[in-house]
């Protein structure tokens, strides 16, 4: 694995989305002919870093060199021609297509050049498919419409086509999330198949047990900068895990621990499961209990099932067993709208398309779900004038920074736009706040803020149930953490004097990857 | 930043100076000056109080079927189904109008127009527990039910209630007291265009001052959203498939009892699609909504007499009312891919 040419490389590359810098200097070198696993936490900065090497973003600052000369990409196009492609996690197929015609979409081998009159020359793509999968050692029916294809063989063609296309340097998004486990076996032979005959392979995954088994190279990436790299040889799970979940582990942080009276349980689940929607992590015989001024963080690899665990606890996924009771008052059947009413709320952590309606009114933002309520309504009509007065005076109560009402919520920073969100949420002084990804894009001061809020309301009396990728800010603020892991429960620690690395430990190993 | 008035009135204006530019250039083609045709057209429709009169009357079942239009275009739900329900009650109203016993007197009227309304709203009921329940597609089944109604009507009316001192395809005419008053004899303007303005105007408070018209906003603009701060989609993309339904189903009241006194084929040429022009070039707004049923009233009478006057036919007013429509269209398409980009970044 020594004296390796470079195929692909990044020098200090910058890109920032606003205040938030996605990518905040990265130097990465992939070995050609090598298999590099990329791996970090959702918002590190993987896709981003991904769209540069593809030329769907520019980088702000920095250089990226395909065979040690630099390239300047401003179009995919130009990315694709320089061997770079990627195998996304929806597969771009169309689907009632036969596999042979998603093959050569776009770029058909012709039998005569007339422009809009010429022919496809079906025998040779069929024998150009052949040959490709014949050289990676899989075996396709090319006649099966794409829509009727198991998806790891559609993920093969995916492969066959960027090969065909002549990429040498391959792109896999998570390529494990939609397949069984000896269909992952598969895939990793066909990887190591391909990476000796000289193609180079990049492989972002969550599941560590993945990238030792499959990889040569690891890096991990960590708030816009790769924080750990080395070769596979050279490293454990547990490095990659503590690397993941962050290094500086002993902060003293304790500035809020253990000054809160936990009182009566607000909140019980018990035994709770969720069956699979759309890819989505089932739960299984989940239990906990929520007591007043209590803080409970949910920690685990991002998709293990800690946001469907929050979205049945709101209300916006269904049970399949178990159930939830809030004071003592079984909620399990009821809607969002209900139990909002009881007095729960939820930040969601999808705050563009979920936590907020960008393109509405900041006014209709702040207002919405109480939109219903006395004194803004009278269950029918509203209130104008009392809306307007309450909607300013939620804003001002977590000093919202806005220019006018009758703007759309899009207008605002990151960081006010979730402090407009908690505004909303703690407005009607609910019992339980259920919060995801809490600071998501969200500057220094706007989290130190939004930290406060969460804190404040556990101190009056709430209780708060919260998950967050950055294990320490669950940490920070956690009285108690739960681990998840493959929408199981697999371990408790408490919050202020929980060792991360155990932590980390819990969420990789325990169950793990290995689904 | 311009003002959101203005970028309304901008967004108002455009396409019909692109489609009236157009036009121009297709009556150049064909010999004709279009100044001078396009002065005619307006001196046909707003020259006199009786041409005024025409182009309001003309405008009556427009009002009616945009604001049905509007009122689901608002909630996302692309309804284009408001024709059937507009046919619905229109037959509906003129059942009343001849079957109730005379002696009702004048209370038929009432009668007549909240069985229309109650037939459009059941009417568009089913597309809309469909859409709400199966996510079936509401372009496909309001476009079939409006063929359905077309059937339905056609059928009724050369069986059951066809007239019989007519001929075919025409039911009874109205008894006199269901007769909607006129209000500038000798022109048909008629009390519709009242209860028409009516619609819109409680269309607009339903809009900005009510908790549901608050919840179908939002539902158009965000239904994850929506769901999250506990509103229900499905009962709200019902709800607005079925005041959609009433309303039409009142205009086609209007129409029967004010306009015609009759049903029979033909009794909406295409109100409900011209409707849905309307609803998209105001951007469902209610003052949008009168401004653009009052032109397209406006070209359809003056169409009429300028094909009488001048060797212009009709189809030159459909042009530019499909032209209308097209780039009122692109507008919308332009700021949901805008709104589309900004999400995905």
């Amino acid at each position: 694995m020594k004296k390796k040419t470079e195929a692909l490389q990044a020098t200090n590359v910058h890109k920032s989305y606003g205040l938030v810098k996605a990518n905040d200097g990265i130097d990465l070198q992939i070995f050609s002919g090598t298999i590099h696993a990329l791996v970090g936490e959702n918002g590190a900065g993987k896709s981003t870093l991904m769209r540069i090497f593809q030329g769907i973003e520019k980088p702000d600052l920095g250089e990226v060199f395909v065979d040690n000369e630099a390239v300047n990409f401003t179009n995919p196009k130009q990315a694709l021609k320089m061997g770079i492609g990627m195998v996304h996690q929806e597969f771009m197929m169309a689907p009632d297509l036969s596999l042979l015609e998603n093959l050569i979409l776009g770029e058909e081998p012709l039998q005569n050049n007339l422009g809009v009159f010429s022919r496809i020359n079906w025998t040779q793509a069929r024998v150009e498919g052949d040959e490709l999968a014949k050289n990676i050692g899989v075996s396709i029916d090319w006649e099966r419409k794409a829509n009727s294809t198991p998806v790891h063989i559609l993920q093969f063609v995916e492969i066959i086509r960027l090969l065909r296309r002549g990429c040498r340097i391959i792109i896999l998004d998570e390529p494990t999330a939609v397949l069984a486990p000896p269909q992952v076996e598969e895939l990793f032979n066909l990887l190591r198949k391909l990476s000796k005959s000289g193609t180079t392979i990049i492989f972002i995954s969550h599941k560590i047990n993945e990238v030792v088994a499959v990889a040569d190279y690891v890096s991990v990436m960590r708030r816009g900068k790769i924080s750990f790299s080395n070769t596979i040889d050279n490293t454990s799970i547990s490095e990659i895990a503590f690397h993941i979940v962050g290094d500086n582990e002993k902060k003293t942080n304790n500035l809020k621990g253990g000054d809160r009276n936990i009182g009566d349980i607000l909140l019980e689940i018990n035994d709770l499961s969720s069956n699979t929607i759309n890819k989505s992590q089932e739960l299984s015989a989940i239990s906990l209990q929520l007591h007043s001024g209590q803080i409970l963080g949910v920690a685990g690899v991002s998709g293990n099932g800690q946001i469907e665990l929050l979205e049945c606890v709101i209300g916006l996924r269904g049970a399949s067993a178990g159930s939830i009771n809030l004071k003592d008052q079984n909620i399990t059947q009821l809607g969002v709208f209900d139990r909002r009413r009881l007095g729960i709320s939820y930040v969601s952590s999808d705050r563009a398309n979920e936590g907020l309606s960008l393109s509405s009114s900041i006014e209709d933002n702040i207002i919405a779900g109480s939109h219903r309520d006395s004194p803004i309504s009278n269950g029918h009509t509203l209130n104008k004038r009392i809306m307007r007065a309450t909607a300013v005076e939620r804003l001002d109560r977590l000093s919202v920074k806005y220019g006018n009402l009758n703007e759309t919520a899009s207008s605002l920073s990151g960081g006010n736009q979730q402090k407009l969100v908690f505004a909303r949420e703690i407005s009607n002084d609910p019992s339980v706040l259920v919060v995801s990804q809490p600071t998501r894009g969200v500057d220094l001061n706007g989290i130190k803020a939004i930290h406060d809020i969460i804190i404040d309301f556990a101190s009056n009396g709430g209780a708060v149930l919260i998950t967050s990728e950055e294990l320490e800010e669950l940490q920070k603020l956690s009285d108690e953490i739960i681990v998840i892991s493959n929408g199981k429960l697999v371990g408790r620690v408490d919050g202020q004097n929980s060792d991360i690395k155990e932590i980390g430990r819990m969420m990789v190993v325990q169950g793990g990857g290995n689904a | 930043m311009l003002s959101s008035y203005a970028q309304k009135g901008i967004g108002f204006a455009l396409p019909l100076i692109v489609a009236f530019l157009l036009s121009g250039v297709l009556l150049v083609i064909i010999g004709e000056n279009p100044v001078k045709i396009y002065s005619m057209l307006v001196d046909e429709s707003f020259g006199s109080s009786r041409r005024i009169a025409a182009t309001l009357s003309a405008s009556t079942p427009l009002l009616f079927t945009a604001v049905a239009t509007a009122i689901c275009f608002r909630s996302g739900a692309f309804n284009v189904g408001v024709e059937g329900a507009f046919l619905i009650g229109g037959l509906g109203a003129v059942f009343c109008g001849f079957f109730l016993p005379v002696q009702l007197g004048l209370s038929i009227i009432p009668i007549a127009i909240i069985f229309a309304g109650i037939l459009g709203g059941i009417w568009l009921y089913f597309p809309g527990y469909l859409l709400a329940k199966f996510e079936v597609d509401e372009v496909v089944s309001t476009l079939m039910l409006n063929f359905i109604a077309i059937a339905i009507t056609g059928y009724l009316i050369n069986g059951p209630l066809l007239s019989p001192t007519s001929g075919n395809n025409v039911t009874p005419v109205i008894h006199d007291v269901a007769k909607l008053p006129r209000l500038m004899p000798p022109s048909t303007l008629h009390g519709g265009f009242i209860l028409g303005l009516i619609s819109v105007l409680i269309y607009g408070l339903w809009c900005n001052r009510s908790s549901s018209g608050f919840e179908s906003a939002l539902i158009g603009l965000n239904q994850r959203f929506s769901r999250a701060v506990g509103i229900s989609v499905q009962k709200t993309l019902i709800l607005v498939m079925v005041l959609s339904g009433i309303i039409g189903g009142i205009g086609g009241a209007s129409h029967g009892l004010g306009q015609l006194y009759r049903f029979s084929d033909g009794f909406s040429p295409g109100y409900g699609f011209t409707g849905m022009a309307v609803a998209l070039l105001a951007r469902n707004s209610p003052i949008g909504i009168i401004a653009g049923s009052i032109l397209f009233g406006a070209l359809a009478s003056a169409g009429t007499t300028i094909q009488l006057f001048s060797d212009i036919p009709l189809d030159l007013i459909n042009i530019i009312q499909g032209t209308v429509m097209i780039f009122a269209v692109i507008e919308i398409a332009r700021l949901s891919l805008r709104k589309k980009i900004r999400a995905e970044l």
